[in-house]
């Protein structure tokens, strides 16, 4: 109905139905049909999206660790046990300080990429595709490489160092530079989607308001400042809110080069949550459940905020 | 029409169908065959489908079918299906997993089942034994059994000038040995550590714990026990190597010492019997752990078996079960299996077998030192319910001495006041 209606309207004319004064109402038949087509894509998204939704917010009420069969409604305990939990104050402040490095620097180094891909090259369809390439490669592949480039006594990253003699570091061993590196890794692998968005975006915008701008004695800096940047501000604030909720949810990385460690130094919220319900034998479902929800209610309000201020910032051309 | 939307409503009926696992149940029979689920692959999964083979043929009315399910998952694995009540009849489970695993109400208690004659229970290896048993009952039957050996690189020691390591030797000798062994220059470490925090971390340092006389728990496991002279003396050995002497690798990714080793970049590895396949490229030895001198832990080991265990699907599922895991077990099968998978023998008759050791070190070089090493397993680790968390404390412990973080003292009194509390609260709820 709605597409109907749609087309009608793009079509430039009221959508009627074919008796004037009766409430628009199609054939039982046709209903049943339509039902018939949604249930089995509304039956998988309930059975995989809906109900482990809904039940993991019930885990989160409960001591449930998959063991005993008695799964007693404990109220609120496995959120107020995430207040005593050292582990989680550190996980959180490793999730914002990831966020806070990986969301800009994926957009700059994105953004520049971008800029310089988006003008006649030879070879341009190459570059694209070499920057789009880092979407593409596995998260285990990135995670080996990186794990080989950045190891403290074998690395080429401490052989560069070497040579422009800069001390050497011990990275995924060392606490202090961990989390870094796994930024550095993550920055890698997402910046060909910041690279695609952008350049999309980039080849969006009209050749007429840049000569316009040449002409009115505009410098490149302040045509990029004044016309370019703002023009791409749709596209920032996709991408902000994008890579936020996924720094948010990060996991492969740490999970495949340190493991948390050394010493929680690369704990995030996500990868303590699978601690808690998978590593080891803690099977703890119903606290990793709670984690879970706490970092929803994050993603939603740093979402929302996102949007709130995107709204006040972001230039959209009518 | 209505033809359409009768075949849309049977597909999502079928979806809804597979969904719900709309299945055939045979309740106490076993018509249908057993199930087992089993995580082998290449080799040890040639030579078990060929012993199913064998034993399908002999018992068409037990016949027993097989899923692969990676062992690292098999305990959500299970767990779930023990939830929604669609259990395998007999499943592969790390022995880590032991404690846990008892506290499942639908696993098969085997007390009675390996005292029977013909099984010969004392014949299976003591930390086979100690792992398949939790509180006075035994829940699983051994399938597989490995330990930790030291494997050395025969042309960095002959090059460093040194003597291979003798059956005798100490951890000072070690110690020695790896910073002989470490050039900087050629990025050539002594020895290495895995540091991920993880189990492999910790069962590495038991091995010396136990060497040196100590102990994880008290005998009771209420308490820790480790925070004794015997815990320092094996930080405190590791730390040299770490901190001051800089002769270990320290691994973080638990992959990367294996290729390190077999690019000739490392001398000594503490590991066991799986990696020695992943070192075609280098001459190796194996010998026997160190002792401390003066210690009554001499030359032993840590062991790390894994157990079948039983579903309960019903009497005569589980009596169909008991019979196959028992013949599965028995010394002819595994022998086949130890022969043809190079795993070390589950029962210590398999050595009996005429040239048995010889057999083994053709196929894989240096195994025959591991074989022989299943005698100095001596203890097991605590089988508790709670020993994943102390794992956990204790990983962080090792993890901070070795990257030189804290001291050996302060890490052990830590370590020993969280494992207490861990015990404390994990035996009230």
């Amino acid at each position: 109905m709605i597409v109907r209606a749609a087309l009608a309207r793009q079509a430039g004319q009221p959508w009627r139905t074919r008796q004037p004064g009766r409430p628009a109402r199609p054939k039982a038949s046709e209903q049943a049909a339509g039902w018939a087509f949604v249930t089995p894509a509304v039956v998988l998204i309930i059975v995989f999206g809906v109900v482990p939704i809904v039940w993991s917010a019930v885990m989160s009420f409960q001591r449930n660790n998959l063991f005993s069969p008695n799964t007693p409604f404990v109220g609120l305990s496995n959120y107020r046990q995430m207040l005593h939990d050292p582990v989680i104050g550190q996980a959180i402040t490793h999730t914002i300080v990831y966020t806070a490095l990986f969301v800009p620097g994926t957009m700059l180094v994105g953004l520049f990429l971008a800029v310089a891909m988006n003008r006649k090259l030879r070879f341009i369809s190459v570059y694209r595709t070499a920057a789009y390439a880092t979407m593409a490669i596995s998260t285990i592949s990135e995670a080996l490489v990186f794990i080989w480039l950045f190891d403290p006594s074998y690395g080429i990253v401490n052989y560069l160092f070497h040579l422009v003699g800069f001390p050497q570091q011990q990275f995924l061993n060392s606490t202090s530079e961990a989390l870094y590196v796994i930024v550095i890794m993550t920055i890698w692998g997402w910046t060909g989607f910041a690279v695609v968005i952008y350049l999309a975006a980039l080849q969006g915008i009209p050749q007429a308001l840049t000569e316009a701008a040449a002409i009115d004695g505009a410098g490149r800096w302040a045509t990029f400042r004044r016309i370019t940047l703002p023009l791409l501000s749709p596209a920032s604030l996709f991408l902000v809110v994008w890579l936020t909720i996924n720094a948010l949810q990060l996991f492969d990385e740490v999970y495949l080069s340190t493991q948390g460690g050394p010493l929680n130094s690369t704990t995030v919220l996500v990868y303590y949550l699978y601690e808690q319900a998978f590593g080891g034998a803690n099977f703890n479902f119903g606290y990793a459940s709670a984690i879970a929800y706490f970092l929803f209610v994050i993603i939603i309000v740093v979402t929302a905020i996102q949007f709130r201020v995107g709204r006040r910032l972001v230039h959209y051309r009518s | 029409m209505r033809g359409h939307w009768l075949s849309a409503a049977a597909a999502s009926a079928l979806l809804a169908c597979g969904l719900a696992a709309c299945g055939t149940g045979t309740p106490n029979s076993t018509a249908g065959g057993l199930q087992i689920w089993e995580g082998y692959t290449g080799a040890e999964a040639k030579a078990f489908t060929h012993l199913l083979a064998v034993w399908n043929k002999a018992h068409p009315s037990e016949k027993v079918s097989y899923l692969y399910v990676n062992n690292d998952d098999s305990l959500p694995k299970l767990l779930t299906a023990v939830k929604g009540g669609s259990q395998p009849d007999i499943a592969y489970v790390y022995g880590s997993w032991a404690p846990n695993v008892a506290q499942i109400p639908q696993v098969v208690n085997l007390t009675k089942v390996v005292q029977q004659p013909g099984v010969d229970w004392s014949d299976f290896w003591v930390g086979e034994r100690d792992v398949a048993t939790v509180k006075g009952e035994v829940i699983g039957i051994p399938a597989l059994v490995d330990n930790l050996a030291v494997v050395y690189n025969k042309s960095l020691f002959a090059a460093a000038g040194l003597p291979a390591p003798g059956p005798d030797w100490t951890w000072n000798q070690f110690v020695a040995d790896a910073k002989k062994l470490t050039i900087p220059a050629k990025k050539q470490f002594g020895t290495a550590y895995v540091t991920p925090g993880t189990e492999d971390t910790v069962w590495h340092w038991e091995a010396l714990l136990w060497e040196a006389g100590g102990q994880i728990l008290n005998s009771t496991n209420t308490k820790a026990a480790f925070d004794s002279q015997a815990g320092l003396e094996s930080l405190n050995t590791l730390r040299t190597m770490a901190v001051t002497d800089k002769s270990m690798y320290l691994d973080p990714s638990d992959s990367e010492y294996a290729n390190l080793f077999n690019s000739g970049k490392i001398g000594m590895l503490v590991t066991g019997p799986w990696d020695l396949s992943g070192f075609p490229n280098v001459k190796y030895g194996v010998q026997i752990m160190p002792s401390f001198p003066g210690s009554s832990g001499g030359h032993q080991t840590i062991s790390g078996p894994d157990n079948w265990v039983i579903f309960n699907n019903g009497s005569k599922r589980v009596a169909a079960a008991e019979k196959f895991l028992i013949w599965m077990t028995a010394t002819p099968q595994a022998t086949y299996f130890s022969l043809h998978t190079g795993d070390l023998p589950i029962r210590q008759s398999v050595e009996n077998s005429p040239q048995f050791l010889q057999k083994m070190d053709q196929a894989l070089p240096g195994v025959d030192t591991f074989v022989s090493n299943l005698g100095n397993v001596k203890q097991a680790r605590p089988q508790l319910p709670t020993y994943p968390k102390v794992s956990t404390i204790l990983g962080q412990m090792i993890v901070s001495v070795l990257l030189g973080k804290t001291q050996p003292r302060a890490a052990l009194a830590s370590a020993a006041q969280q494992v207490n509390q861990a015990l404390a609260s994990g035996s009230s709820s």
